[in-house]
């Protein structure tokens, strides 16, 4: 994947900052978020038209063939702007799935369309767990005279009602393999979601019909970087996130009076707040890091990348968490944008796995 | 004698590796436990330092008339990486050394002349004379006082955690001059002469059982007039000029283990010690393992990052986490590491050497989290100079510092 100077790429990231400002501020967020599908089709359409959502597509398919580094810088906004799309499943999973698979078939025939943002694809992998992991897929495929049929459930699937196209996990009699599959075709049910921001759905496979997206290897090999790159771009989200959320805390601080001054000079809410830029600078530097040694192909990028899932996801629920409690009644209220944040917060940190269980994938990869 | 515009980087690189080609020969290796406090210097190190300092690449950034070239500090900085290359010590102390920096800063013509040369060559036995039993957090609270008597000041009062005092010849002392104006506003900045009378040092026992601090007792202690930094009753703003670089050399991480006991190469310590320990499959034991790790690795991607930043010449807020993320790591390394231990912690001695690790890093922790600011006044300095947060309301600021309270 090519990388952009860093000119370019502070470029691009003022770019999609002030594309946010303008359409993703908080009022455009809660429109977004009490919509059916849960995003605007019209700010999709301008992040398109930007090269976001084709960002990592290679450019032979229309995209920007970007990597990892301006992935990350990008989604840093994209978490401080707490923006509703299906960047993440569509934009991310399924597009580096795709490259990964190296299918040219179903490259041509998917990819542009992706990186066009007039294709919206969702990965069905995940089982009643929620976990990424080979063994949990509870998809089956059979075959009869040449046509390949699925059953079984996926659940948890990100934006998986918003998907023209799914791209299926399932398992045969003797390996796993990705299927596409036409969302005409399969119950979607959607999934009442904590996090009103986010979309998810529960998909029933009978006897769909499906089209083998054939790779040279195992069908895993290919997931695993998909599913490296979405934690890459997550940890982005979760770090700008945390950061943005910190930074209307300590605005909050400096101008709410209590006992005749500020509330940021008392030291129960200084320290605090201390505490929390600890935190979420951590959380920056973890990503940009596991970023870095994704784009360089390093042997230890398993260990950024765990470090990040963990990290991040533990920097921007405390962040969140306190961030309501130093608001105090304010951010009880509905109306207050803190649990947006916090809603956001818990939802990425089971998005890919918990922290608990990246904790232990970390450790692993230290002792290998 | 050499003009920093006529010199390009590419001749000066060839001048200092010349001149390092001739001169360096190594220096024969310290004696065991010699120099670790960093306080003694050895005759042939003192004498290599004197034959950088008279070449003029002790401290190039300085001006001409004191031992420097007056170059920037991108071309300072191609003399440090020479001397770094063949280990040669003694370059970039216009940069590291608290002790000179000061001194040319804020030093009288008279001292500067008597010391800045000595003070290159490490020819002179330096300690600090800051914190008092009643002015710990608060530093600007000193009741040590320097009254002046004719040409001289004479000091009373009593200094504590003072590193060196024992063999230093000089401590920089900060004493109050002025009872009847605010706290900042009456404290002066002196090189107080150790090697006399009115002195007495004390060490001070620690709760590590060891002994690296020293109580400074001073009665009718005197120190001339021209030992005076800057003006009468500015010693506060001194004080800043000499954190700073104080600050500027710290900051390189803190004590490990003691034991010395050989750990895997390699491998993380605490995964090494667990599997020692036959714990490492303790699921509980591995995430502890895990977010102490973590907090090892974020602190320092932040510190690359901010170093990174600072290259770029944007200042990173990130600087200033370094030292309260060292807290945590600190406490929480000798956390784990007791919970591996479980029993074992028990016990102490060199018999157990696993245990004085353990037991030694979860008292020496304190070191970091109390030392040169506790974590709570780090809270508030981050709170307040990073974030812009209000300061507290100091009841104590605008009167007279003898209406202060003390205790």
């Amino acid at each position: 994947m090519a990388s952009l100077s860093p000119e370019e790429r502070a470029a691009l990231r003022d770019a999609v900052s002030r594309l946010l400002a303008d359409y993703s501020a908080e009022a455009d967020v809660r429109r977004a978020m009490e919509t059916e599908s849960g995003y605007d089709a019209e700010l999709w359409r301008r992040l398109s038209d930007m090269g976001v959502v084709g960002l990592v597509v290679e450019e032979t398919y229309g995209g920007a063939g970007a990597g990892p580094l301006e992935l990350e810088l990008v989604m840093e906004e994209v978490g401080a702007a707490l923006l509703c799309s299906p960047l993440l499943s569509s934009a991310v999973l399924a597009a580096e799935l795709l490259r990964a698979l190296g299918d040219d078939d179903a490259k041509a025939r998917l990819l542009p369309g992706i990186a066009a943002g007039t294709t919206i694809a969702a990965v069905a992998l995940t089982g009643a767990s929620g976990e990424w992991t080979e063994e949990t897929v509870e998809v089956h495929v059979s075959e009869s005279d040449g046509a390949w049929r699925l059953d079984g459930v996926a659940d948890f699937v990100i934006h998986g009602q918003n998907a023209d196209v799914l791209l299926v996990l399932a398992h045969a009699a003797d390996s796993l393999g990705v299927f596409e599959v036409d969302p005409a075709d399969v119950t979607i049910k959607p999934l009442p979601t904590f996090d009103h921001t986010l979309r998810l759905a529960r998909i029933e496979f009978a006897g769909a019909p499906a089209r083998r997206i054939e790779t040279a290897g195992h069908a895993w090999d290919a997931v695993k970087p998909a599913l490296d790159l979405a934690l890459v771009a997550l940890a982005g989200e979760q770090a700008g996130a945390a950061r943005r959320c910190l930074e209307f805390t300590v605005d909050y601080a400096k101008s709410r009076i209590q006992f005749g001054r500020a509330i940021g000079s008392f030291q129960a809410i200084k320290h605090m707040a201390a505490d929390l830029l600890l935190e979420s600078e951590s959380a920056i530097s973890a990503a940009r890091n596991a970023a870095a040694r994704l784009a360089e192909g390093a042997d230890d990028a398993d260990v950024a990348i765990s470090l990040a899932a963990f990290a991040c996801a533990d920097a921007f629920t405390r962040v969140a968490a306190d961030s309501v409690q130093m608001h105090g009644g304010i951010a009880f209220t509905w109306v207050h944008p803190a649990h947006l944040y916090l809603r956001r917060a818990r939802a990425d940190a089971q998005l890919f796995g918990t922290p608990t269980a990246w904790r232990e994938r970390f450790v692993e990869a230290l002792e290998a | 004698m050499v003009d920093a515009n006529a010199i390009t980087d590419d001749a000066l690189r060839e001048d200092v590796r010349a001149w390092l080609a001739d001169n360096w020969k190594g220096l024969p290796k310290a004696l065991p436990g010699a120099g670790g406090a960093g306080w003694g210097a050895s005759a042939e190190l003192k004498a290599w330092l004197r034959t950088v300092v008279d070449a003029r690449w002790a401290a190039p950034r300085w001006p001409t008339e004191w031992y420097g070239r007056g170059l920037s500090d991108a071309q300072a900085r191609i003399i440090e990486r020479e001397f770094a290359k063949v280990g040669a010590p003694g370059a970039g102390q216009d940069r590291t050394n608290l002790w000179a920096n000061t001194l040319l800063a804020k030093g009288t013509p008279a001292l500067k002349a008597k010391l800045i040369g000595l003070l290159l060559c490490s020819d002179v036995g330096m300690c600090l004379l800051y914190s008092e039993p009643g002015a710990g957090s608060d530093l600007a609270g000193i009741r040590t006082r320097a009254d002046r008597q004719g040409d001289n000041f004479v000091v009373n009062g009593q200094k504590v955690w003072t590193s060196g005092a024992a063999t230093a010849d000089y401590g920089m002392l900060i004493a109050r001059t002025d009872w009847d104006v605010p706290k900042h506003m009456g404290i002066s900045f002196i090189f107080l002469p150790m090697k006399q009378p009115g002195i007495e040092v004390r060490p001070l026992r620690q709760i590590t059982d060891e002994s690296h601090f020293n109580e400074v007792f001073i009665t009718d202690a005197i120190a001339p007039v021209e030992n005076l930094l800057g003006e009468l009753n500015t010693g506060w703003s001194v004080l800043q000029t000499a954190l700073a670089y104080e600050r500027s050399v710290m900051g390189e991480g803190a004590r490990g283990p003691r034991s010395g006991a050989a750990e895997a190469r390699g491998e993380e310590p605490l995964i090494a010690l667990a599997r020692e320990a036959g714990v490492l499959g303790d699921p509980v034991l591995r995430q502890d393992i895990a977010r102490v790790i973590a907090y090892k690795r974020l602190n320092a991607l932040n510190t690359a990052r901010a170093k990174a930043d600072l290259a770029q010449g944007t200042s990173s807020p990130v600087m200033s986490l370094g030292k309260l993320a060292m807290s945590r790591i600190l406490h929480e390394e000798a956390r784990v590491r007791t919970a591996i231990l479980g029993a074992g912690s028990l016990l102490e001695g060199p018999e157990h050497p696993r245990a004085e690790d353990a037991n030694f890093l979860t008292l020496n922790a304190y070191f970091t989290s109390i030392g040169g600011g506790t974590d709570q006044i780090q809270r508030n300095i981050i709170g307040e100079r990073v974030l812009g947060l209000p300061k507290e309301p100091e009841v104590d600021r605008d009167i007279p510092f003898r209406q202060v309270r003390g205790g």
